[in-house]
């Protein structure tokens, strides 16, 4: 004992606190007991506390504990968090064994925070819960969509039916130019993980972390809000099985409506004597399946929980989808009298993906439909692959596209993960976490030697090219370092919890690309060497190396007094080698505070009523590694001819240097009400945000000379936001046997590019995105303006038609103009004024019966296939795309204007399930028993003409663009599936 | 027990203080290097001159197009739903071109980096001192004012940006300054340049002695333009600098200075030394061949079926009233190319007309011929185009051939670029004569243009000239050499009305405007007059 107190001082004061409490705790005889939650399962870590003492113990994996008292007539005190608290007099007994019930309604649930979890009444900053009841159903291969729809101010959107389409995910619209337009991931405590390294299946709940308050412990990577993961853990007891499977079939549910061959002869296009459905030819019914097969339980201080999940998805276009298998081991150990927690956390999966070619889609419009899919003339099978094709831009035969080439990408994803906490003494724990990512994805694209495909892939002509393979390996890694030091006390009417960290990250990425052509047989294609372009100095290779790293302290204080007020303040100082020489690190305050006011004043029928108002500062990192520094690079195939056949290759810089490039720095206000009313059947939260992100990263174009080269990633502007969002859920009715149960909710925002730095000058725009090919590259339809909103589609206003079916444009003076470049301004806004989503559940008997609809409203969307082949005009080439705003009368080219612009404004039926519990007896092997059946996307109400009239939040990456339907997005689709959920 | 607290306790305290907080991003550099880790080997020395020179892998791209689209020479029509690209293909011809335009731009970013890389590596050689160094300092300052000198034509009053150091944005400078830098640079540094011949493999693809008189000649030829003073003396003084070297001479064939293998060839002055693998960016092919001509040259990849030149031009060739000469069948100027009678110039070959064929001799169909071609599916390239836009015919314009195609062709051509060949001094020594003398028969013009009427055309000499005839001839030999615009302006022509082109109001497009973007980007630059 006197050496261990000796070797603690040398150490740190702190630990003098271990020895006193050893101290205190070697005295008496104890008392034993047995705490169990309300279903009997042992209740591990409850705190035990000797009421008007700081003596306290808790409890083991197996709900177990042991305390000394100093009299009978010593009170308990049993906590928990999420359970009702419950003291109890010690008495005579010397076993006192007792059952905790947990806390109802909302505002008791768990919320897990950045670095800790707190009682959802104790949270004074802007977070929202979801847990597993909660998400959606169905076949959901993807994490976002499991919440799609279901936090106010989380929008998540994913047009069209793509199988292997990621989904966009913003928090209260945009807050960032920068790396991070996507909230930051948190599984299980890895911060950065990737969303899809876990599946569906084993997520317990997601926690929102919304406001700056609540972020600004992630620092730097903060700004565009934080997700954060829990898995499912194990409980200790019997061993539980459980097993999930389903059936799903989808079907495309719209396709762009173009000419019919009548109509398309009609209009003059070539008649080539047959009649396809091009659409049909490249679709069908997609059957898809899950299984997932998970078991769990614990004894003697160790819990697990494990779980395989096998996904094989088609796509509703032919040749494409995905296989994968996901596992996952959560496993805990508790040793050292529950003092020290070791947990570990591996999760390993493998996807292939049949990605296909999006752009079958567009061809699948616009090819002439009255080509046959095959043919054997010679004029027409240009490939030699027997397949129809037409030499026009941009234009192949959608199912040779689909049929001949593969374009398939294998990722794996491991995951490995250990933290071990040690409690120090009574409240006091230090945690050390390492964590590690490896992602890789290995690309192999194959065009067989007859294939036609257009130019633009992969920078090739596939026409007489003699075949062409492309096969590149990418893979990121990552590993994290933390340790955190928390302290739990009580100092008179105040609940204290203290946390303060380090944490360090790095990352690696690297990868290697081949493309060459030229075979002379497909078959040795996945021998790359063969292709006879590597001797001709015709392939291209490309291989990358980059890195980056992160540091930071952090700490928080949270006081709770007496659960009536609550205050939480927050530092984080981050640096990262992204950023410039100049800035390398950035402080990352902020406060928080809330106030019960239902503790204060009695209001009827009101259970709880808390205000909230917080205040944070969060950052934003640059898109890439090394933007600060002056980098040489040299370019392949641009060599320096240093004479008689010697070559060189010359470097050069390829961008500008800036010291000074820094985070971005968002600073946000948000006003909170969280309530519960009528016992807490009717509960709600309501926020209010203004945020303000200033030093917006950005590529800005820079006078040459005198710079090196034209563009130079800055800190140039603020984007200003603000918004309300409100959350509702109602417990209509409560019965035995009936139950219904309502909830929505309700967002708004308004994102403003409020000011550019004077390095851009006024009057200027940035942001804009152009048409494309064929003939439009130039043509801009977007711009972002300082003080104006972020949205802005733009172009010239359509007038109607001149006597000979010319385009009239409006030229600004009050008359008309047949130069679409005489007078541009914003003809349409591609961010909605407010999204909402609807929940319905009812329970009768053993029946449940559930609905969600999901709203976006106010948004337009550049329907580019019209921009592109909606006059007659164009049936030289492609077939003409009809939807109700076809106008036989323009005899024009095509020019974009207003005319393609159109309100957007959607509701879906995103989601519908009717779900059987099988009424089982509890002493049976089999557990539990439920069948269901859900519908995905039911029906869609929209004034919008095309396929998908979900919001684009970004266009190609650039998130200053908004608002448009480019032509190779998947179609929407409908799906329908049948399951099973067995326990055992 | 103890021992396993004290263990822990150890390691909590060992963490704790191990962070680490090293945040140098210079350590974490893998595929890239930064300025002051290079320089460390001569062959890095000269790798980085290289970049002064590999920017002109971009000459016939933007800069190429601004000084031929808006020209009487080539057009690029819109075809159908191809090309139409926002219409400023069309706005070039027209000359309503804005400083949005992305040729614009590109032709401004293109020679100032080129500008920019020799501040650059004057700055990096300047302090070296040696004897190599001195010489390429030389080489470099030509250089730069070679690019000055294009800017100087383009865009006019350009900011002048001469030291690396100084890193203040520039405000515009006038003509005339740019037009005495540039004097003041070549005439100071030319003679320390060696006098190799076009063939000396260590100068080939750089800037030699005559390189910088060529520079010299072009400037003077055009000084009354940039500055009103004419300065046909200087001109004719630069042009027999290069003339009486006696290491240069018309080469036999025309067509022996576009071929693929036209390395060292006999007239090239400067070239650029194209290669499909190690430099790219020469895709004449791509640009003007229709896309089912990959099957006559097996391509590797699909051409893009849109620059072509245009009938009155091509006319200039056979029309034996405009161009004496020996008569035979050439593709006529009716809507299919019928074959007629007219004037054989060798030089001819610059247009690809009349039917076109695979590799294999048989004839190129086009499955997606527009309706309305009278010639139908069968591929006739005719001079004649029925319209610029918005569907002017997929087979319609005479194609750019004047750069030998080949079996085999990928995107980048491996044909040598010359920037200063021989004929155009021999031209511009013709001009300046007859200028100076104010007489376009003058003896000395005549015998010069007829040289290079008979070697190079195999046409009749003319007996007589005039101002007309001889920016005719001009056009002859120097088409798609990026020197129309400048030659129709000095001739008077540009504003005129000629093929697809009405006349201009006004002559303030004989400048081009200042990009937008720079103007955005650099407040203190001023647009220039008119737009």
């Amino acid at each position: 004992m006197m050496n261990f107190y000796i070797v603690s001082k040398r150490i740190s004061v702190l630990f003098i606190c271990v020895f006193l409490a050893n101290m205190l705790l070697a005295q008496k005889a104890n008392i034993q007991g047995r705490v169990t939650d309300n279903t009997g399962n042992p209740l591990p870590n409850v705190s035990i506390l000797i009421k008007g003492s700081t003596i306290g113990s808790t409890t083991s994996a197996d709900g177990r504990y042991t305390i000394s008292v100093p009299s009978s007539k010593s009170v308990l005190v049993f906590s928990y968090v999420g359970y009702q608290t419950r003291e109890e007099t010690v008495g005579n007994k010397p076993q006192l064994n007792l059952q905790m019930l947990p806390e109802s309604g909302m505002l008791t649930d768990i919320v897990v925070t950045g670095y800790g979890t707190q009682r959802k009444r104790e949270v004074t900053s802007a977070i929202t819960s979801v847990s597993a009841e909660e998400f959606n159903k169905g076949n959901v291969p993807n994490v976002a969509q499991l919440l799609q729809g279901k936090v106010a101010g989380l929008s998540i959107s994913r047009p069209g039916g793509d199988p292997n389409g990621g989904f966009a995910i913003r928090l209260r619209g945009l807050s960032s130019l920068g790396a991070g337009t996507q909230p930051l991931i948190v599984i299980d405590g890895q911060v950065g993980a990737d969303l899809n390294s876990v599946d569906p299946n084993d997520i317990s709940s997601i926690d929102v972390l919304k406001d700056a308050s609540a972020a600004a412990i992630y620092g730097t990577r903060g700004s565009a809000g934080v997700l954060i993961v829990t898995t499912k853990r194990g409980t200790s007891g019997a061993p539980k099985i459980e097993y999930n499977g389903s059936v799903t079939a989808e079907d495309p549910s719209k396709f762009t409506g173009h000419f019919s061959p009548e109509e398309y002869v009609a209009a003059g296009g070539t008649n080539l004597g047959s009649k396809t459905d091009w659409n049909k030819e490249i679709s069908r019914t997609a059957i898809s399946q899950t299984h997932n097969l998970s078991m769990s339980g614990g004894n003697n201080g160790t819990i697990y929980n494990a779980s395989v999940n096998y996904r094989d998805n088609e796509g509703v276009a032919i040749k494409t989808g995905f296989q994968q298998v996901n596992a996952r081991l959560n496993l805990t150990q508790r040793a050292l009298n529950n003092k020290l927690v070791i947990n570990l956390n591996l999760t390993t999966s493998r996807r292939i993906s049949q990605i296909g070619f999006s752009e079958a889609f567009k061809y699948a419009a616009i090819f002439n439909p009255t080509a046959p899919v095959r043919t054997k003339d010679p004029l027409y099978d240009l490939g030699g692959g027997g397949y129809f094709e037409s030499n026009f831009v941009d234009y192949a035969n959608p199912v040779a596209v689909l049929e001949q080439n593969t374009n398939d990408q294998k990722l794996k994803r491991i995951n490995v993960q250990g933290s071990a906490e040690y409690e120090i003494i009574k409240g006091l724990k230090f945690l050390v976490r390492y964590a590690q990512q490896t992602s890789s994805n290995f690309r192999t694209a194959l065009l067989p030697r007859t294939s036609f495909h257009s130019r633009n892939f992969l920078g090739v002509s596939g026409s007489a090219r003699n075949g062409y393979a492309f096969k590149a390996d990418d893979e990121s890694f990552n590993q994290l370092y933390e340790n955190t030091l928390t302290y739990d006390t009580k100092i008179k009417s105040f609940n204290v919890t203290a946390l303060a960290g380090y944490s360090y990250q790095d990352f690696l990425n690297e990868g290697t690309s081949i493309g060459a052509g030229n075979f002379v047989t497909d078959l040795t294609a996945d021998n790359i060497a063969t292709a006879l372009d590597f001797s001709a100095g015709l392939a291209n290779v490309g291989s990358y190396k980059n890195a980056s790293r992160l540091a930071a302290f952090f700490g928080r204080v949270n006081l709770n007094y007496n659960n009536i007020a609550f205050l939480s303040a927050t530092l984080r100082r981050e640096g990262s080698t992204q950023f410039g020489a100049n800035n390398k690190w950035g402080m990352f305050p902020a406060i928080s505070t809330g106030l019960d006011i239902s503790k204060l004043v009695r209001i009827p029928k009101v259970d709880n009523l808390k205000l909230r108002a917080s205040y944070g500062i969060t950052g934003a990192l640059p898109p890439f590694s090394y933007l600060s520094l002056l980098t040489f690079s040299a370019n392949a195939g641009r060599d320096f001819y240093a004479g008689n056949n010697v070559w060189l290759q010359p470097y050069g810089p390829n961008k500008n240097a800036n010291p000074d490039l820094k985070w971005e720095r968002k600073a946000e206000v948000d006003i909170g009400l969280d309530f519960a009313m009528f016992n807490n059947r009717l509960t709600g939260t309501f926020d209010y945000y203004n945020r303000t992100t200033s030093d917006l990263i950005f590529n800005v174009t820079v006078p040459v000379p005198p710079n090196l080269a034209n563009r130079t990633w800055k800190n140039v502007g603020t984007l200003k936001s603000n918004g309300v969002e409100l959350a509702l859920n109602y417990d209509v009715i409560k019965n035995r046997d009936f139950k219904w149960e309502t909830g929505g909710n309700f967002a708004t925002y308004h994102v403003q590019l409020s000011k550019l730095s004077a390095d851009i000058a006024p009057g200027s725009f940035i942001g804009e995105t152009n048409l494309g090919t064929p003939g439009q590259e130039a043509t801009q339809i977007t711009r972002a303006y300082a003080g104006r909103d972020i949205g802005l589609i733009w172009g010239p206003i359509y007038k109607g038609l001149d006597a000979g079916g010319k385009f009239l444009f409006d030229d600004g003076k009050g008359g008309t103009t047949k130069d679409e470049n005489a007078f541009r301004t914003q003809i349409g806004y591609g961010l909605p004024n407010f999204e909402f989503g609807w929940n319905n559940k009812f329970d009768f008997k053993n029946f449940d019966l559930g609905f969600f609809l999901r709203g976006s409203i106010g948004h337009d969307l550049v329907n580019t296939y019209r921009s592109f082949y909606e006059n007659a005009t164009v049936v030289s080439s492609y077939n003409a795309i009809k939807t109700k705003y076809y106008d036989p009368a323009i005899k024009d080219g095509q020019k974009f204007s207003s005319l393609h612009v159109e309100g957007a404004s959607f509701v879906k039926l995103d989601n519908a399930t009717l779900g059987y519990n099988f009424p089982l007896n509890k002493t049976g092997s089999v557990k539990s028993f439920r069948a269901f059946l859900n519908a995905q996307n039911l029906f869609v109400i929209t004034k919008y003409s095309g396929v998908d009239p979900e919001v684009r939040y970004s266009d190609f990456g650039n998130v200053l663009a908004p608002g448009v339907d480019r032509r190779e997005t998947w179609v929407r689709t409908r799906s329908l599936t049948v399951g099973v959920n067995v326990g055992f | 027990m103890k021992l396993v607290s004290k263990a822990l306790v150890s390691i909590v305290g060992l963490l704790m203080t191990a962070s680490c907080t090293k945040l140098d991003e210079n350590e974490l550099l893998y595929d890239t290097v930064t300025s002051d880790k290079f320089f460390k080997t001569d062959k890095e020395f000269l790798s980085a001159m290289g970049a002064a020179y590999t920017n002109l892998y971009g000459f016939k791209g933007a800069l190429s197009n601004v000084n031929e689209v808006t020209s009487d020479e080539i057009v690029v029509p819109t075809r159908g739903a191809d090309w139409g690209d926002g219409g400023h293909w069309i706005r070039l011809k027209l000359h309503t071109y804005k400083p949005a335009d992305s040729e614009i731009n590109g032709s401004w970013n293109l020679l100032y980096a080129g500008v920019n890389t020799c501040n650059r590596l004057l700055a990096t050689f300047e302090p070296v001192g040696t004897a190599q160094s001195e010489a390429y300092i030389s080489e470099l300052k030509v250089l730069r004012a070679i690019y000055y000198y294009w800017l100087l034509d383009n865009f006019g009053n350009v900011p002048l940006s001469i030291d690396f150091k100084d890193i203040v944005p520039p405000a515009n400078s006038t003509r005339k300054q740019v037009y005495d830098f540039i004097e003041k640079e070549i005439t100071a540094n030319v003679g320390k340049l060696r006098k190799t011949g076009p063939n000396d493999q260590s100068t080939y693809g750089r800037v030699n002695y005559y390189t910088g008189y060529a520079a010299l000649a072009k400037l003077y030829l055009n000084a009354e333009i940039y500055t009103g003073t004419p300065q046909w003396d200087k001109a004719i003084a630069a042009c027999d600098e290069i003339i009486n070297s006696g290491k240069y001479a018309l080469t036999v064939k025309y067509q022996d200075n576009f071929v693929k293998e036209n390395t060292g060839a006999s007239e090239f002055i400067w070239a650029i030394p194209f290669d499909q693998v190690h430099a790219k960016g020469f895709n004449l092919n791509h640009q003007t061949l229709h896309l089912e001509s990959q099957k006559t040259y097996n391509m590797t990849a699909q051409p893009w079926n849109g620059f072509a030149s245009v009938s009155e031009f091509y006319n200039s060739y056979i029309d034996p009233v405009q161009n004496p000469g020996p008569q035979g069948t050439v593709v006529g100027l009716d809507t299919k190319g019928t074959p007629t009678t007219g004037t054989v110039d060798k030089r001819l070959s610059n247009f690809l007309v009349g039917p076109q064929f695979a590799a294999d001799g048989s004839r190129l169909v086009d499955g997606g011929a527009d309706a309305t071609d009278p010639d139908g599916k069968p591929i006739t390239f005719t001079p004649y185009m029925n319209e610029l836009l918005p569907a002017a015919w997929r087979q319609s314009g005479a194609r750019i051939g004047k750069y030998e195609f080949y079996n085999g062709m990928t995107s980048d051509l491996s044909n040598d670029v010359a920037i200063f060949r021989y004929a155009d001094f021999i031209l511009t020594k013709a001009e300046a004569i007859a200028r100076k003398n104010n007489n376009w028969s003058d003896p000395i013009t005549m015998a010069l243009v007829n040289q290079i009427r008979t070697q190079h055309g195999g046409v009749d000499a003319f007996l007589t000239l005039n101002d007309t005839r001889f920016l005719a001839e001009r056009g002859r030999e120097m088409f798609y050499e990026a020197l129309r615009r400048q030659d129709m302006i000095r001739f008077g022509k540009y504003n005129l009305s000629f093929q697809w082109h009405p006349a201009d109001a006004d002559n303030h497009v004989n400048i081009l405007p200042i990009p937008e973007a720079q103007i955005n980007a650099n407040q203190k630059l001023k647009q220039n007059p008119g737009y």
